[in-house]
């Protein structure tokens, strides 16, 4: 090999060399670096923050968090429009966007903002935090009334069939078998019917609720059925002693019959005003 | 030294405009329904809130948005049935409805937004996706409708039943609010 040819062969390492160092530094300048600090809004900074740049044109995204001062550094971005979502524990995400030129070290300061509380919206303490006690009461009420409503409807069973019994007990009837089996269901109804009283009237009360809608006729009408129920009995026992006795049903037991009717129908109608929409 | 403070000046100009294009601005509620929507074969019950508040806050151009009413508020007309729903809402201990959502500022502007929500209820966070609302504004005032398909499942309550027959598992809530911003 002459000199000619072992200089070119050199300079051509020595370009070959250059040019292979060259390619990554180039490539290491034209990389962008994108970095700041999150802060909150009173200013203070908020580590832990998950950073996450992609990049709009590729859809390439790269992920960093805050350190312990708030300061966030994302490297080796090539140039290009970037969309930057931050997000931190607390507080509502932050969206935006920035454009990186080749080699730029680009600062970005990004400010969270913090997720409304219930207390931006003028709720107090009481009014937010619920009780488990607030809530036991409810469901005991719901489940005493539940009871309240399955009795009273069982009661209206032997209900109706002691006033289909009722003329045959009464009246001219002499039948002794009727009597005690009207009896024997108007003391069933009456069992059942202050059984579910009971659980009617042992209800917690609600405190702070005012009575509003149908259950106001309901209640209403149990000043009705309510003595009816107590009187009926009473009557019932005199007008069966006169029969018993041979005698006509007479003086206050004859009220027995109709006062039996109007608690009856007092009783159907509290039923329905919580059954049905009118 | 002339350049120098140019430099300096045209630096402070690109620092301070992200500062400007960040303008926050926020929303109140100003008036609101709800109207949550109960079917049984026997009734069809409506319950009404007007004590929704709502507030959101923008800031470089996206918003958040939260509206809470208590749940004891809502008036079917009957106290009885509505202490019945507080209950098996849970309503004792969780005594506060809140829907959260995020939206872009540019919203504002559409006729029909589609908005994420997150509903926390009876102890329970449920997702809305895409809701469609409708949206009139007239100077400050935003009037925003539409209705949430929720249902009882969503969070976990067990349909109530009156007469031994539960009712249905669909109680779609329609929202009816005015908005007001304020910068």
């Amino acid at each position: 090999m002459n000199l000619k040819a072992s200089n070119f062969v050199m300079w051509a390492a020595i370009l070959q060399l250059v040019f292979l160092i060259s390619v990554p530094l180039r490539a290491q300048d034209a990389a962008a670096t994108l970095s700041g600090a999150i802060i909150d809004p009173t200013g203070a900074a908020v580590s832990n923050a998950r950073i996450s740049v992609t990049n709009v044109a590729t859809g390439q995204s790269i992920e960093a968090h805050s350190d312990s001062a708030g300061l966030y550094s994302v490297p080796n971005l090539t140039p290009g429009e970037y969309q930057i979502s931050i997000s931190a524990e607390k507080f509502s995400t932050n969206e935006s966007r920035v454009t990186l030129i080749a080699g730029a070290k680009q600062t970005t300061n990004l400010t969270l903002a913090g997720v409304l509380s219930l207390g931006d919206l003028g709720f107090s303490e009481s009014q937010t935090q619920g009780n488990a006690q607030a809530q036991a009461r409810l469901d005991k009420r719901s489940h005493m009334l539940k009871i309240h409503q399955r009795l009273g409807l069982i009661a209206a069973a032997p209900l109706l069939a002691t006033v289909i019994l009722g003329p045959g007990a009464g009246g001219k009837s002499t039948s002794s078998t009727d009597r005690w089996t009207h009896m024997a269901l108007g003391a069933a109804t009456g069992d059942l019917y202050f059984m579910s009283a009971y659980y009617a009237i042992r209800a917690p009360r609600i405190p702070g609720t005012e009575t509003r809608g149908p259950i106001r006729v309901h209640k209403a009408l149990a000043w009705i059925h309510g003595p009816g129920m107590i009187l009926t009995p009473i009557l019932g026992a005199i007008a069966f002693n006169q029969k018993s006795r041979g005698e006509k049903v007479h003086g206050i037991a004859s009220a027995h019959g109709p006062v039996a009717i109007v608690t009856a129908a007092a009783y159907g109608a509290a039923i329905l005003s919580v059954s049905f929409k009118f | 030294m002339h350049n120098r403070k140019i430099k300096i000046l045209i630096v402070l100009l690109l620092v301070g405009l992200p500062t400007f294009a960040q303008t926050d601005s926020q929303w109140v509620l100003e008036q609101s329904t709800l109207t949550y929507h109960v079917s049984h074969p026997l009734h069809q019950v409506e319950g009404v809130s007007h004590e929704a508040r709502g507030k959101g806050v923008c800031h470089a151009g996206q918003c958040d948005f939260l509206i809470a009413a208590p749940v004891k508020s809502f008036n079917s007309g009957d106290s009885n049935r509505d202490l019945h729903t507080l209950q098996v809402a849970r309503g004792g201990q969780f005594p506060i409805v809140t829907v959260r959502t995020h939206l872009p500022e540019s919203a504002a502007g559409s006729a029909t937004i589609h908005a994420d929500l997150e509903v926390q209820f009876a102890g329970q966070t449920a997702a809305f996706n895409q809701i469609e609302f409708q949206q009139q504004t007239q100077g400050n005032e935003t009037r925003i409708s539409g209705t949430i398909p929720s249902k009882l499942t969503d969070f976990k309550i067990d349909p109530p039943s009156l007469l031994t027959i539960a009712v249905k598992n669909e109680i779609p809530v329609r929202v009816e609010m005015t908005w007001r911003k304020e910068k």
